[in-house]
């Protein structure tokens, strides 16, 4: 009876990847990546928002005699929140902190306005022509979101007929004086 | 005497040799790492203007198809098209109605005439009213409040501010 062949095993030997199809690959991904990449991220202030957001806006709008929330930026004074509640007008101030404004404690009241009224989502800014167009931008940032994500404030869902949360404080921002002659 | 040969190696014709391409490999995975990273997935393409130095904002919203206005420090353009002047943040007074000085009549007639236009007007964002706004940090509210105050008359009342993502 033959013998069965004895295949040598040479557990020392080593063997190389052909890695040039890879290779190819990648030098064909690079320049695709490269031309559709955005090294610079831009995007929108918008308000594109969660349907339970957006609807109780809708509803804020049909409503008769809202609770109104205006911001006024006045260059030398500093910023002024006015809210108008059933006629009845309150006037919070927030003064230039070291000539700048006061970025931190103006999100502080508002989010302190939104918790006093969670059916309010609309704010109307009141610009003076000298406020520069960034420091609106930060104002606009400070108003629509909470920083702190544990705060959140309490949407009524009308499909699930309960409270749910947001962080949304007032996205929906409108240049009042726009139309202003 | 003997003279010594000089050496020399050995040449084998036809041969070839292995280039070793790990390190390659690994340069483009790195750099193709980065790459996706960095892929926009925007549905418009936004170029950023050489003379705009955007606000920035934590708003991370996607930009939609709309009509781009830019203003700089120098001039409000249209796409690419230059539509009026600017001087000392202000425009000039010729392409101001004299009765209302936050009409800019160029801007009008141009948007005017992309909202009546046969190819244009049919278009959603043309019919919603859209405008894509990038504008340099630095000017006042009454020069943007100029460009605002033109668009909503000439029935482009829907805003979007373009910022720069993080500080």
């Amino acid at each position: 009876m033959r013998r069965a062949r004895k295949i040598k095993v040479d557990h020392n030997s080593e063997f190389e990847l052909d890695l040039a199809p890879l290779l190819a690959v990648m030098v064909k991904l690079v320049p695709v990546l490269l031309v559709s990449s955005a090294f610079v991220q831009m995007m929108v202030i918008e308000t594109e928002l969660p349907q339970v957001v957006s609807e109780a806006i809708q509803r804020q709008e049909n409503q008769n005699t809202p609770t109104n929330v205006a911001m006024e930026i006045d260059a030398k004074d500093g910023i002024r929140i006015i809210i108008t509640e059933k006629g009845q007008e309150k006037v919070e101030t927030i003064p230039l902190k070291d000539g700048a404004f006061d970025m931190n404690t103006l999100h502080q009241k508002l989010v302190a306005v939104k918790k006093a009224h969670p059916e309010v989502f609309k704010l109307e800014l009141n610009p003076d022509g000298k406020v520069p167009y960034d420091t609106i931008v930060k104002i606009m940032d400070a108003a629509r979101q909470a920083r702190d994500n544990t705060v959140k404030f309490p949407v009524f869902d009308t499909k699930q007929g309960k409270n749910v949360e947001t962080n949304y404080m007032f996205p929906e921002i409108i240049f009042a004086n726009t139309m202003e002659g | 005497m003997s003279r010594r040969r000089r050496y020399e190696p050995k040449t084998k014709k036809n041969s070839t040799f292995g280039l070793n391409i790990t390190s390659m490999t690994d340069m483009f995975t790195i750099m193709l790492v980065f790459l996706l990273q960095s892929y926009s997935t925007s549905e418009v393409q936004l170029n950023p203007e050489k003379d705009i130095r955007l606000p920035s904002s934590a708003s991370m919203t996607n930009a939609t198809e709309s009509i781009k206005l830019s203003l700089s420090g120098n001039e409000l353009k249209i796409d690419q098209t230059k539509i009026a002047d600017v001087k000392n943040a202000d425009f000039l007074p010729q392409d101001l109605e004299d009765k209302d000085s936050n009409f800019i009549k160029p801007l009008f007639q141009e948007l005017d005439k992309i909202a009546k236009s046969e190819t244009e007007k049919d278009k959603a964002h043309v019919k919603e009213g859209r405008i894509l706004l990038q504008a340099d940090k630095d000017l006042p509210y009454a020069t943007l409040r100029k460009v605002m105050y033109t668009a909503s008359m000439a029935g482009f009342p829907q805003l979007k501010l373009v910022t720069m993502v993080g500080e």
